[in-house]
């Protein structure tokens, strides 16, 4: 068990970190910049001292501030790549990864060769960080960090800097590293994809604090509350109403939902996410769909992948203030196939396990 | 005659100056002036190097080694060397904790340890006679344990340490501050203590600054004059430097004297090219 609780007083910044978090999987730090993540990860490697808490990978100690135990960064056994900055820029690649280890230099030699060898890169011992590429140049670092085998492996970012090809590449053999060596590793992004695609739990971070800690389906599924919805990027979150357990008033417009806890009349807000509403045609057979409402489709723009389009509920509004009532994100070719551009009016339906709904 | 007048100066801007055409010929005297001033100078600098090598060239074998010459190189350069080596003994902790950390009174230690630079030397002379002289600050003490440090060949390193140390911690103290901290952490993360770190990571990565450093105290030092006369004296094969057995030569043995500032001059340039080779800025004196 990894046990965490940091405390540390700035002057414009409070961390109040708390998380227990199993070992031998990637855990995940989420969260924008400025949220806590990296002071994290300085007071875990022993860089900052917090004013309280207690650091403790499993059995093993490294801080705690109560009982005056604090352990100096050489002796935490703590491995850690960076986004900048990863190599020592004087030394070899072979020389970067040897650097931590001790032992006879004929060992040293065969584990820096095993090493190199689990990164790819067999052919370039002898090159200097500035001879390699950036997506190379980490996964030296990489090879660096686990060459003093450490309890714990810290990620800063370590592939924002790169190209988006090599960017995929490495998370692909950063999870398949991780899941061959069984090497518990903390990973710190803000990049909502990367936390996805790569941690086992991932932990919502913001203003220093734990805001959720799940699985990333969990919290894309089921954000805790309105600031963890935005954080994960929901788009459509709504003022509303509980009627009773599963029906709610959002706007001017009744809905049903999945059975809640929250009493009738409490003040909610209804979280959906852009790329789980249905659209359905007009002129289908009429058959009845859930949570089923009129539509014009008011204006759509595109990042090249996706396209997001504004819709106007026709009726009761669920934005009676906006200018539009929902959000929808879908792939550019189903929008193509759909004949969006042509087609503006659509019928709309909200399954009731797409309304997630959150305390204000 | 006039208009004749005019169009020969286009004409020869038009040649002169393809890129400007003779669009706006101020220009172009705004340079003529600039290089006029600026040859003036080198001409200024140059002169006396050319005269000194002149007058020195050709001069017998005896101007060059002569007891006194010999004496007075192998003194220099034992003084010098000497000195750079205490400069980087002492100077690199203070480099080094003026650019990594902060303290009160840092800013004064910094001014401190960059007055010996401006003063002018004779003040250095005086100052360590007071400290370290007979009727000196520290210099009874010293004399109740036998050691009379005035007018002895340590005199001379303590007056050239004093006078051209700055010069190493200034450049030494640049060079740290580039190293990025964060390279010092991860090597303490991977196990290395702050001492080998500093030897591992620090000074590779501050070296050309702290080599440039070296070699400016090391030429400074062996240049010293007003503070080693005062407070070393002038005694040959004592405390009789180059610089001091060249005033000396002067009234004594003018030939002598000219071969000296000529390995003077030399010995300059090299370490002034020794530097830009070092650091591709060259000189880090700010």
């Amino acid at each position: 068990m990894l046990s965490l609780a940091i405390h540390k007083q700035l002057d414009a910044f409070a961390l109040d970190l708390r998380l227990e978090a199993p070992t031998k999987k990637i855990i995940v730090l989420f969260g924008a910049s400025g949220a806590g993540k990296s002071l994290t990860l300085a007071a875990i490697a022993g860089f900052m001292t917090p004013d309280a808490g207690r650091i403790a990978i499993d059995e093993r100690v490294l801080l705690d501030v109560a009982r005056g135990v604090n352990l100096a960064p050489q002796a935490r056994k703590i491995g850690m790549v960076r986004q900048d900055l990863a190599l020592f820029p004087h030394l070899s690649a072979a020389d970067n990864i040897a650097y931590g280890m001790t032992g006879a230099r004929a060992a040293k030699m065969t584990r820096v060769r095993e090493l190199l060898q689990l990164v790819r890169l067999a052919e370039f011992g002898a090159r200097k960080p500035s001879e390699l590429s950036g997506g190379q140049q980490q996964r030296i670092a990489l090879a660096r960090a686990l060459a003093i085998e450490p309890a714990l492996l810290l990620l800063d970012e370590p592939f924002s800097a790169l190209d988006l090809g090599t960017r995929m590449e490495l998370r692909r053999e950063l999870k398949d590293l991780q899941r061959r060596l069984q090497q518990s590793m903390i990973f710190v992004t803000h990049d909502l994809g990367e936390a996805a695609l790569l941690a086992d739990e991932m932990a919502v971070l913001d203003q220093g604090r734990v805001l959720q800690f799940a699985t990333p389906n969990a919290i894309l599924r089921a954000p805790r509350n309105v600031r963890v919805a935005q954080i994960v990027g929901v788009k459509n979150i709504l003022p509303a109403q509980v009627i009773h357990s599963n029906r709610v008033r959002i706007g001017a417009r009744e809905l049903e939902t999945l059975a809640t806890t929250f009493a009738p009349g409490a003040k909610v807000f209804a979280c959906i996410r852009s790329e789980r509403v249905l659209l359905v045609r007009r002129e289908s057979p009429t058959r009845t769909h859930p949570n089923e409402m009129a539509g014009e489709l008011l204006d759509e723009e595109s990042d090249g992948n996706d396209v997001t389009l504004r819709f106007r509920v026709e009726g009761a509004r669920l934005q009676p203030r906006e200018n539009f009532d929902l959000q929808i994100d879908m792939p550019v070719y189903v929008y193509e196939r759909l004949q969006l551009a042509r087609e503006r009016q659509w019928r709309i339906s909200l399954k009731p396990n797409v309304l997630h709904l959150v305390s204000a | 005659m006039r208009a004749n007048g005019c169009r020969a100066v286009f004409f020869i801007m038009a040649f002169s100056d393809t890129r400007v055409g003779f669009a706006r010929p101020h220009i172009r005297y705004a340079r003529i002036l600039f290089l006029a001033l600026a040859s003036l100078l080198v001409l200024f600098l140059t002169l006396p190097l050319v005269a000194l090598v002149v007058r020195a060239l050709p001069l017998g074998l005896d101007a060059w080694l002569n007891e006194t010459t010999l004496a007075a190189l192998q003194l220099s350069l034992t003084t010098a060397t000497l000195s750079a080596l205490i400069a980087f003994g002492v100077g690199t902790p203070v480099a080094y904790l003026l650019a990594r950390e902060n303290f009160r009174g840092k800013a004064v230690v910094d001014t401190l340890i960059d007055l010996p630079m401006v003063l002018p030397p004779a003040v250095a002379g005086i100052a360590l006679l007071m400290a370290f002289g007979r009727r000196g600050i520290l210099g009874a003490t010293f004399s109740a344990f036998g050691i009379e440090l005035p007018f002895t060949t340590a005199a001379v390193v303590i007056a050239e340490t004093f006078v051209a140390a700055p010069f190493y911690v200034r450049s030494a103290k640049a060079g740290f501050g580039a190293v990025d901290r964060r390279l010092e952490q991860m090597s303490a993360l991977l196990g290395v203590s702050d001492w080998k770190t500093f030897w591992r990571v620090t000074l590779p990565l501050a070296a050309p600054s702290v080599v440039s450093g070296l070699l400016m105290t090391w030429a400074r030092a062996l240049g010293e004059f007003g503070a080693t006369i005062m407070f070393a004296g002038n005694f040959p094969g004592r405390t009789q430097t180059m610089p001091l057995a060249i005033y000396s030569g002067l009234e004594a043995n003018l030939d002598s004297a000219l071969a000296l500032s000529l390995i003077l001059v030399i010995v300059s340039f090299g370490v002034l090219l020794a530097i830009r080779q070092v650091s591709p800025k060259g000189l880090t004196l700010g």
